[in-house]
């Protein structure tokens, strides 16, 4: 008898198959249209700025790319259930509606990693930075790409149809990795809308990324303790809320 | 013993643009032991949204879905691992072989990759799909791709098959295929649901076939106990008009857009060809069938 992990663990590799590297491997061109705008942004950013925010840039890029991942998640999501119906042939294998997301989410990471790696590899060019400052950039990618990839697994809940989704994509995009002080420093905004910005889970991203760069480790610890906390709160929602049931009525 | 499938008294209701539209409406069918199940309708007559209660996706307003003694309803994880499922209108991946769906979807189940690629190969002879294994689903026909998803759904080790309209889109050889696959599990001793349109699948397959309309089941039973349930053993198909008015004595008549249909005894056959003067136009003579309970427990078609 199979042990529920070992089946969990062959069902996410095959979710990241079918969804990251069999479709990379057969339709590569994903992969230059993922990483098409935040290298745009990053060429505007490098343009405007004379070479002095390409840092900046890269750490938007970062961040921006995944959000990508989870962006392309709400798609997968939504074409997986309503399109092929593959999501209700799995709602009856004993898989739990996490295994699935997070299986298909990984799948998504391997079309975002080569941006991702680029950026990283940008930024560490960049700045003098520490192994743990690394391990730091990565930690605070790995809780937005945790975060937002069950986000979106919320979103695609509660939409009915593909077309819906696309306009919610973009609104998701511009709303998590452009307006928020990702490309931009905090501080640059009023102090009223940098209320506001706290609101935005990818703020604290940007600062401990741009904190673990800045080797101001001193003021990292509030967000990423704030970050953390998030993320775990969003996992927790999401497995109490997670059901292959719908309730209709 | 334990019954493979049971169903008492299911109610759903959706809100369709603030107005309650009932799907079911007290839907109760039972497969008493190792069978094949057809449920036959028309469209919007419940078969989907049950199948998609009785396969735990969809929770009813109320009512029991019994699997194998495990309730769907209350504990809709204690039967995973039981059933599979064919969904209604379902795609593969265009992206990916038929070989790799199968595939992946026995390691999705748990199963070894030896394991794995062993149940590709079973599958593969017994649906005769092996010419096209390694093709991209993108590049095959619709029929070809739908019958990725049935090799996918009958691939699980299941104990209770759903096949929500498996062979729509499939042509006659390749439906005999799928027959025979369905043919092969029953004789494992596994339930097969079947959903569908084509009466005469569900004439060739079924042990027992239920028949439901607006969310109710009309009757359920064997072909024979279906057909015995009609008050005539005879279908005399005569253009529409021709003896308007003078068939009514001899038995049951239905109008169709192009044709009336007498139902009667076959004893009387002759006494109303001569009386209705039937010899002047082209009729059609035969017992009974399945379409004819479904036009007489219905009130029309299974296409109209």
């Amino acid at each position: 008898m199979k042990t529920s992990i070992i089946r969990d663990i062959r069902a996410w590799q095959s979710f990241t198959m079918l969804n990251g590297l069999i479709p990379i491997f057969r339709r590569p061109l994903a992969l230059v249209a993922i990483l098409s705008t935040p290298l745009s942004f990053l060429f505007f950013v490098d343009i405007f700025s004379h070479g002095t925010q390409l840092l900046v840039g890269s750490i938007g890029g970062l961040i921006f790319t995944v959000i990508n991942a989870a962006t392309m998640l709400q798609s997968d999501l939504l074409f997986g259930k309503i399109d092929l119906k593959f999501q209700q042939m799995i709602a009856t294998t004993g898989i739990s509606p996490l295994v699935y997301v997070m299986g298909m989410a990984t799948g998504d990471i391997v079309f975002i990693l080569p941006g991702a790696i680029f950026f990283l590899g940008v930024i560490v060019y960049l700045t003098p930075v520490t192994v743990l400052d690394v391990a730091l950039i990565i930690f605070a990618a790995f809780l937005t790409w945790v975060f937002f990839s069950l986000f979106s697994y919320m979103i695609s809940r509660k939409v009915r149809e593909m077309r819906e989704i696309w306009p919610i994509s973009v609104i998701f995009g511009i709303v998590f990795a452009v307006i928020p002080p990702i490309y931009y420093s905090l501080n640059s905004i009023p102090v009223p809308f940098q209320y506001f910005a706290y609101l935005v889970p990818t703020t604290f991203a940007a600062l401990i990324i741009k904190d673990a760069v800045a080797n101001s480790l001193g003021s990292l610890p509030i967000p990423l303790f704030v970050y953390f906390v998030e993320t775990v709160l969003m996992v927790v929602f999401a497995t109490r809320i997670s059901d292959w049931r719908q309730q209709t009525i | 013993m334990v019954v493979p499938l049971l169903v008492k008294d299911l109610r759903k209701d959706y809100l369709v643009k603030g107005k309650v539209t009932s799907a079911l409406r007290g839907l109760s069918l039972t497969a008493s032991r190792p069978m094949i199940l057809s449920i036959l309708g028309r469209n919007g007559s419940g078969k989907t949204t049950f199948v998609k209660i009785a396969t735990g996706q969809l929770i009813p307003g109320s009512g029991t879905v019994e699997i194998f003694g495990h309730d769907v309803i209350s504990s809709p994880a204690s039967v995973k691992g039981l059933i599979s499922l064919v969904p209604q209108e379902c795609r593969p991946w265009g992206h990916m072989t038929p070989r790799e769906h199968i595939y992946h979807y026995q390691r999705i189940l748990g199963n070894s990759r030896e394991g794995a690629r062993d149940r590709v190969q079973f599958i593969s002879d017994m649906l005769r799909i092996g010419s096209f294994m390694d093709t991209e689903a993108v590049n095959l026909s619709g029929g070809q791709r739908q019958l990725i998803v049935v090799g996918m759904s009958l691939s699980a080790e299941a104990d209770i098959y759903f096949l929500d309209e498996p062979t729509i889109g499939l042509d006659v050889i390749t439906r005999k295929n799928v027959w025979e696959g369905i043919r092969y599990f029953r004789k494992l001793g596994k339930t097969i649901v079947l959903t569908t349109h084509y009466l005469d699948e569900a004439s060739a397959l079924s042990d027992e076939i239920a028949v439901v309309s607006e969310g109710r089941l009309l009757a359920q039973g064997t072909l024979q106990q279906l057909q015995n349930m009609l008050d005539y053993n005879t279908r005399i198909r005569i253009p529409a008009g021709f003896a308007k008015g003078s068939l009514e004595p001899y038995g049951k008549v239905v109008s169709e857009s192009q044709y009336e249909i007498l139902y009667t005894d076959e004893k009387r056959v002759e006494e109303i060809i001569l009386s209705a003067g039937l010899l002047k136009t082209r009729i059609e003579i035969g017992p009974v069938g399945l379409d004819d309970v479904f036009i007489s427990l219905v009130g029309g078609s299974i296409e109209d």
